[in-house]
């Protein structure tokens, strides 16, 4: 049984002052994080939201153990997790699985489909038949086996997108990070995205934390949210009350883009015919 | 990667670098080993034997007994104290020879120099006529391809032969007056100002390319205003590569005062190298380095001064300007390539060694291109020639491209070194390899070699920089893929490919700084039939038998064509690895407009 | 009906035979701000090409664009997704957006003033500090800003923007939305091109839907919510539609804020969210 998938105290800071050399950093130091706690568990869903530069992916870093945070620890259950070496991470891998923006770029064109799944199985070292993980990790994402020996070049948008989520649930994950999963979507296809994400949750005691920029989409997908600006956590607690009552300026800012942005819109007056 | 500790790496092998090369001049005389006693020996006590004795009162005499260390310390404090030493041959000092000699290049330069400016502003004219009116043409190619493809070398060898043998409008040798400067500086400034208006046009089309230029054109900025704005946004990206083409300079004019006799600083650096005068060569080397660090400090403040306050948030790389991908421009460089073999199989199949035929026969039915000096057949002797240069080329090309895949994975702690190989020419490799070891076809392939490496280092660099920022390698480390497998399973197999096909464009351009070396005599020696040997021997007779000249010339011409054909075909190929910091999109990443079959979440 | 500022007739795009947007023709009036909406790969962003004379390199481009009817120097100007380079990254925002207004006869001092009056209307705050700045110094959502007022310093009769708000995030999306809105007042038009359907349907009167090429559906914004009749449009407002539907209580709060930035919401579209979609 897996325990909590917990931040606590964490902060990030870049170690030295950063030379501009012909690079894509302003003057403005983002992704820094101030004293970051985030606690997720299985079969919930928790939403950080916040706008960018705001230091989303700078903790989904550390999240995943990608980076060291200057300040504080992850733990996952009552072991904490550290970047280090690939096998030194390799159970922390099995449980904690990621869904990248864009994930049908994550997928390696010169791989057909059954070696891109078989991968993290692979490397993991996860035990069982991979051949059969595989192929049930496309069948619970609706993805026909028959595809198994494509590469990603040859599948459409939303079977990359499947394979890519598929490719994250093959190990059996007990906790999905997913960033920003449907932001470059079409809507048609980011609503069956949002209701596979939501399925797992319910259905098999996934804990997810979904990273985005939007509040409708927090809303629809998430019983709890926090809200993410300048590298602190501004806001947290239940969906609706942080819709319904923003508590601070950064957070009624997003209520308010969001609802202007989403549906149905105010249809504005003018030269109807 | 954090920029603070990568602009340390940086710096600190640039550092490394410079200090490594001024050891390496300092350290001249101890490398020089052995055979430096007895060309001493022989050189100044001619009449005595090349005793034990003999030899070790040459070693003291030289100071070669000391050590690496002492020798490079007593050196340095000299050069600073203004006393570069005393010539092993003459035994005078070496300094006011190199100062007038080196006052002589320079003022070649500068003639260079105004003759490259014509050239590339006359290259770069129709590049600002088509962008103002609008008009997207592929980058311009033909003409300054053609320029650029020739080598000082023969160049200087074919405009001798035009210029002052037949229509003798100019004097053929010599350093008298203005009128002896016209040919060199032509020599010098052809191919260096094809290179800068080749380079200054493609970035100006893209300068007119980019989006802000239709939006100042609403404002309704002028055409001067226009052709201004787009100038200074061109020329910060193409500076340093200016720069090296000017650097570069000093090597061609090795090969050009050679032709024409003129006594200038490469010229007293080629004699000091075959007589080696390992001080002389120290003290020239060292002036050289001195220009290459002007002409690098001078380039850097202009871009700097050009880009102004913006360099400080980092400007956008300029595109890479649209490219021909049409057969059309192809044709020549294959009908060039097909011809050049037709050339080297009829060759193979003749003698190249027995002078079995009259001493310079013109050409005829049984000897097409007439025979050498020696009486030997010219036709097997370029045959013949080109498996030797190109056979030498292949091997230098592969050496380079392990050397470059194995530096390129470490970009930042290669910086500096590549910085020195890929500015220092091939020529002046070849003088220290010679000078240290003596002229010999390795040498000259090692000499090349030490110089070819950088382009593909950077070129590496840059396919793994851009391999390692594909999402699908960024998710590895969460899929628990360790960095070994990283490296070997999906960087090495993303890049191997391009790069290989990018060794291999560069075996022509390879082949032709081996037959510049050899031309010299700083390669092959007699009686190799080699192309730049060839071309060197027949030189002397030109007046009597133009054709001893024109059968290597001719196959160094074509060889030349389907090089610049070749490194046009995979253009990044072409001088792309000049810019090592990669910021040049590496091949086969042109933007796709999203409805030719992006693949999907492309956008 | 007044002239329309920006008239197409019969635009056909085509690359080596293959025709990409077929025979198209639409007009957009005066003062109108026109969505024209379509999946990627529709043809949208290519008619946003021809509009502006940006087409790519190989693309064939037929038919006639004319622009508003005796404006003197009517153009179109362009806003991308991707604003970086849309301005020359080596020249301060208040130079490039003097050289539209110097030579409109306004004096250095002026035009600085003017420029900085512009920046404000297009929304930025403190106009100013962003006057002297480079595009390295600016954030996306600022450039579009700077963009759209450099549209405004030109006086462009017609704004054709091309997914602006995409890579936005949504905080930022809704203050470019709100200046887009500002600039279709005092007889400028807009057309608005995007896949989002609700930053068009909060922003536009009217609809173009394009579907491989062609235009398959053309109505006024609210019918077309309400009552979509092509099937891609109807798949994209009933995911629109689905993707919200637990905001609506959120909306109530939202909307009373948001009155105040645009008070005239007459003519909505009921706001009737079928809130079953999901709920389970």
């Amino acid at each position: 049984m897996t325990g909590t998938l917990a931040a606590d105290g964490v902060s990030f800071a870049y170690p030295a002052p950063r030379f501009s050399r012909g690079g894509v950093h302003g003057p403005r130091r983002i992704g820094t994080l101030h004293n970051i706690s985030l606690h997720l568990a299985p079969g919930t869903s928790t939403a950080l939201v916040g706008s960018s530069g705001s230091g989303k992916s700078t903790l989904v870093r550390i999240l995943l153990a990608l980076a060291k945070p200057s300040a504080g620890a992850v733990a996952l259950g009552v072991r904490e997790v550290k970047p280090g070496p690939a096998r030194s991470l390799r159970w922390y891998r099995q449980a904690v699985q990621y869904i990248p923006q864009n994930p049908a770029g994550s997928l390696d064109p010169r791989m057909t489909v059954a070696q891109l799944l078989g991968e993290p199985l692979r490397q993991l070292r996860v035990a069982g038949n991979h051949r059969a993980l595989v192929a049930e990790a496309l069948e619970r994402i609706e993805v026909p086996a028959g595809l198994m020996e494509r590469r990603s070049g040859e599948l459409s948008g939303g079977q990359n997108q499947r394979v890519a989520i598929a490719r994250a649930l093959a190990v059996q994950p007990a906790y999905l990070l997913a960033d920003e999963p449907v932001s470059g979507l079409d809507l048609p296809l980011r609503d069956t995205v949002l209701s596979l994400l939501s399925s797992l949750v319910r259905e098999e005691g996934l804990g997810l934390l979904l990273v985005t920029h939007d509040l409708g989409t927090a809303a629809r997908m998430s019983g709890t949210t926090a809200v993410l600006a300048h590298g602190r956590i501004v806001e947290h607690g239940p969906t609706h009350r942080v819709l319904d009552s923003p508590g601070s300026p950064e957070a009624a800012a997003l209520v308010q883009a969001s609802a202007a942005l989403h549906f149905p819109p105010a249809v504005p007056a003018g030269a109807a015919p | 990667m954090p920029g603070g500790t990568a602009f340390v790496k940086v710096t600190v092998s640039r550092v490394l670098a410079l200090v490594a090369l001024v050891a390496l001049i300092g350290m001249m005389p101890w490398l020089s080993g052995r055979g430096a006693e007895y060309t001493i020996l022989r050189a100044r006590y001619s009449d005595r034997e090349p005793t034990p004795e003999a030899l070790a009162a040459v070693r003291a005499e030289l100071g070669l007994e000391q050590g690496p260390l002492p020798l490079f310390v007593s050196w340095i404090r000299g050069v600073f104290a203004g006393d570069l030493g005393t010539s092993w041959i003459s035994n005078t000092p070496v300094a006011p020879g190199i100062a007038s000699a080196l006052s002589i290049s320079v003022t070649l330069m500068a003639f260079a120099l105004a003759a490259a400016a014509i050239i590339a502003l006359l290259l770069c004219t129709p590049a600002v006529r088509d962008g103002l009116r609008q008009r997207r043409r592929p980058a311009s190619g033909a003409l300054s391809a053609a320029l650029t493809s020739l080598p000082e070398f023969l160049l200087a060898a074919m405009l001798l032969v035009a210029g002052a043998v037949w229509l003798q409008w100019f004097p053929p040798f010599g350093w008298k007056g203005p009128e002896y400067a016209v040919l060199p500086a032509l020599s010098l400034g052809i191919p260096a100002g094809g290179l800068i208006g080749l380079l200054m046009s493609d970035a100006i089309r893209a300068g007119f390319a980019e989006q802000w230029v239709g939006t100042w054109r609403m404002s309704g900025a002028g055409p001067v205003r226009l052709s201004a704005a787009v100038l200074r946004r061109a020329l910060p990206a193409v500076l340093p590569q200016i720069g090296l083409v000017l650097i570069g300079l000093t090597g061609g004019a090795v090969a050009v005062e050679k032709v024409y006799a003129i006594p200038g600083l490469g010229r007293a650096l080629l004699g000091a190298a075959s007589a080696q005068d390992i001080p002389t060569l120290q003290a020239g080397m060292l002036a050289l380095m001195g220009l290459a660090l002007l002409v690098g400090t001078l380039t850097t403040a202009a871009r700097y001064l050009l880009i102004g306050p913006a360099v400080r948030f980092g400007t956008l790389p300029l595109a890479e300007p649209p490219r021909p991908g049409n057969r059309r421009q192809l044709a020549l460089p294959a009908a060039a390539g097909i011809t050049l073999l037709l050339v080297v199989g009829a060759g193979l199949l003749r003698d190249p060694f027995t002078s079995d035929h009259a001493r310079i026969a013109a050409p005829g039915w049984s000897l097409p291109f007439g025979a050498d000096a020696s009486g030997r057949d010219l036709l097997a002797r370029v045959g013949h020639g080109a498996v030797g240069t190109l056979g030498t080329a292949l091997v230098v090309v592969l050496a380079c491209l392990a050397v470059g895949i194995v530096v390129g994975l470490f970009p930042l702690a290669a910086a500096g070194p590549l910085e020195v190989a890929n500015a220092a020419p091939p020529i002046l490799a070849g003088l220290v390899v010679a000078a240290l070891s003596g002229p010999s076809a390795h040498g000259a392939a090692v000499a090349v070699a030490a110089v070819s490496w950088a382009p593909l280092a950077a070129h590496t660099a840059a396919l793994a920089q851009e391999a390692r920022a594909q999402p699908y390698v960024q998710i590895l480390p969460v899929l628990g893929v360790g960095r070994a497998r990283i490296m070997f399973r999906y960087v090495l197999p993303a890049v191997a490919w391009p790069l290989l096909r990018h060794a291999m464009l560069r075996l022509p351009g390879v082949a032709l700084a081996l037959a510049a070396l050899g031309f010299l005599g700083l390669g092959p020696q007699q009686p190799s039939p080699e192309w730049g040997l060839i071309l060197a021997e027949g030189i002397g007779y030109v007046e009597r038998a133009p054709w001893a000249v024109l059968a290597p010339a001719s196959a160094l011409v074509l060889a030349s064509v389907v090089a610049v054909g070749l490194a046009g075909a995979g253009h990044p190929a072409r001088f792309f690895a000049r810019n090592s910091a990669g910021a040049v999109p590496p091949p086969g990443t042109n933007v796709a407009p999203e409805h030719v079959q992006a693949p999907a979440g492309v956008r | 009906m007044p002239a329309p500022a920006l008239s197409v007739t019969d635009l056909a795009l085509s690359s080596g035979g293959r025709q990409l947007v077929h025979p198209l023709t639409f007009a957009v009036a005066a003062g109108e701000r026109v969505a024209l909406l379509g999946a990627s790969g529709s043809g949208k962003s290519l008619t946003a090409a021809a509009l502006t004379g940006s087409l790519p390199e190989g693309i064939a481009a037929r038919g006639t664009i004319t622009f508003g009817a005796g404006s003197g120097k009517g153009k179109a100007a362009l806003i991308r997704q991707d604003p970086s380079t849309a301005l020359n990254p080596l020249v301060p925002i208040g130079r490039q957006l003097g050289i539209p207004l110097r030579s409109a006869g306004y004096s250095r001092a002026a035009a600085k003033a003017e420029a900085a009056r512009l920046l404000e209307r297009a929304g930025i705050e403190e106009p100013g500090r962003i006057l002297p700045r480079y595009t390295g110094q600016l954030s996306g959502g600022q450039l579009q800003r700077a963009c759209i007022a450099h549209a405004l310093a030109c006086g462009a009769p017609v704004l054709v923007a091309d997914e602006p708000t995409t890579a936005l995030d949504a905080v930022t999306q809704h203050t470019v939305l709100e200046t887009l809105r500002t600039w279709g007042t005092e007889g400028r038009s807009l057309l608005f091109i995007t896949h989002d359907l609700a930053a068009a349907g909060s922003l536009c009167t009217r609809a173009l839907v394009m579907e491989a090429g062609r235009i398959v559906e053309q109505a006024p914004m609210a019918e077309l919510l309400r009552n979509p009749q092509h099937p891609y449009t109807r798949r994209m407002v009933q995911a629109a539609s689905r993707s919200v539907a637990p905001l609506a209580a959120a909306n109530e709060v939202a909307t009373t804020a948001a009155s105040s930035a645009d008070s005239s919401t007459e003519g909505a579209a009921p706001r009737s969210a079928p809130a079953t979609a999901v709920a389970a």
